[in-house]
């Protein structure tokens, strides 16, 4: 029986024009859709059911440290109080708060490591206050940054002392 | 004088160089591309904190609450009320309660523990920080009772 060889070496030309004009269009596509979004991050805020009043019971043995916020007519921050001492107003505040923090932290652990797990902040802000003094507040409560940028974690367990009126 | 004619042959152009880097962008682009961030809402300029981390357990259940008011396309505030957006509809803070309670009753409805459902707040940083412990103690009551909690904020890179 004789065998045919013919298509053995013989180069197939595909003819690519189309698949690179899809590859383009993926291309643009992808390009265009690009939305540049800045990455996000949160703070979990500890509020058990049943807690708005003041005289809850918590699981923590000891009161929580209370940062009082008072705000300026155009709700800037103007006054930051730390378990009633007053700390300034403004980012000097937010720095201050930020060591008090730190230094209350390390009078508790020498109670016990458990004591700083159960430490809670309550945050109690005036009515118009902006929302990002309170973020600010709790980023100062919550730790600082170590480093190559690792968080050092201080007290995690936030809430909110009941709102106040406007 | 003799001109010599010139050469009517196709140059063949090696196409495989150009097509593995196309493919190399097309899946940079395809990676960098977040289609997960659907739920933010671009009315809301969130604040900036350097603590602002991901969580680091991910989250079972994540209903989200944008609250921000509305801007025009360059960012300027168009009124002083904030709202809550919800896809195209929104609401003021005292219209948001049946809606939170639908929410509530379908986490119910699908066997979910409210305990397991994370209510995370997008709000913009000029919203009165009273409005926002209303709206979580609105997620508290009686009918709604969400318990879980958390403030978004945009990670500020460190200087």
């Amino acid at each position: 029986m004789k065998l045919r060889n013919r298509t053995g070496n013989r180069k197939i030309d595909v003819n690519m024009t189309p698949m690179i004009d899809v590859v383009f269009q993926l291309l643009i596509f992808f390009l265009c859709t690009l939305k540049v979004i800045e990455p996000e991050g949160d703070f979990d805020i500890s509020m058990p059911l049943g807690a708005p009043s003041a005289a809850s019971v918590t699981e923590a043995d000891l009161p929580p440290f209370k940062v009082r916020m008072e705000s300026d007519a155009a709700g800037d921050l103007q006054t930051l109080f730390f378990n009633g001492t007053s700390l300034g107003g403004g980012d000097q505040a937010l720095a201050k708060l930020n060591s008090e923090v730190f230094r209350a932290i390390t009078a508790l652990q020498a109670i016990g490591k458990e004591q700083q797990e159960k430490q809670e902040v309550e945050i109690d802000p005036d009515y118009n206050l902006h929302y990002r003094y309170i973020i600010n507040a709790i980023g100062a409560c919550s730790g600082r940054l170590g480093p190559n940028d690792i968080p050092v974690r201080y007290i995690s367990r936030i809430k909110f002392a009941p709102r106040r009126e406007p | 004088m003799k001109i010599k004619p010139t050469n009517t042959e196709i140059a063949e152009i090696d196409m495989t160089p150009m097509i593995d880097i196309v493919f190399q962008l097309i899946t940079f682009f395809m990676v960098i591309n977040n289609f997960d961030q659907n739920e933010a809402d671009e009315r809301v300029a969130l604040p900036r904190d350097q603590l602002a981390r991901t969580p680091e357990v991910v989250r079972k259940d994540a209903f989200v609450l944008n609250f921000g008011f509305d801007r025009d396309n360059k960012g300027q505030l168009l009124s002083e009320t904030p709202y809550l957006f919800f896809g195209d509809e929104r609401l003021s803070i005292d219209q948001v309660r049946p809606r939170l309670q639908q929410e509530s009753q379908f986490y119910t409805a699908i066997g979910t523990s409210l305990e397991d459902v994370t209510v995370e707040i997008r709000a913009d940083a000029s919203v009165q920080s009273g409005m926002i412990q209303e709206l979580i103690q609105m997620c508290q009551e009686d009918g709604i009772q969400f318990q879980r909690f958390a403030l978004k904020a945009t990670q500020q890179s460190v200087p």
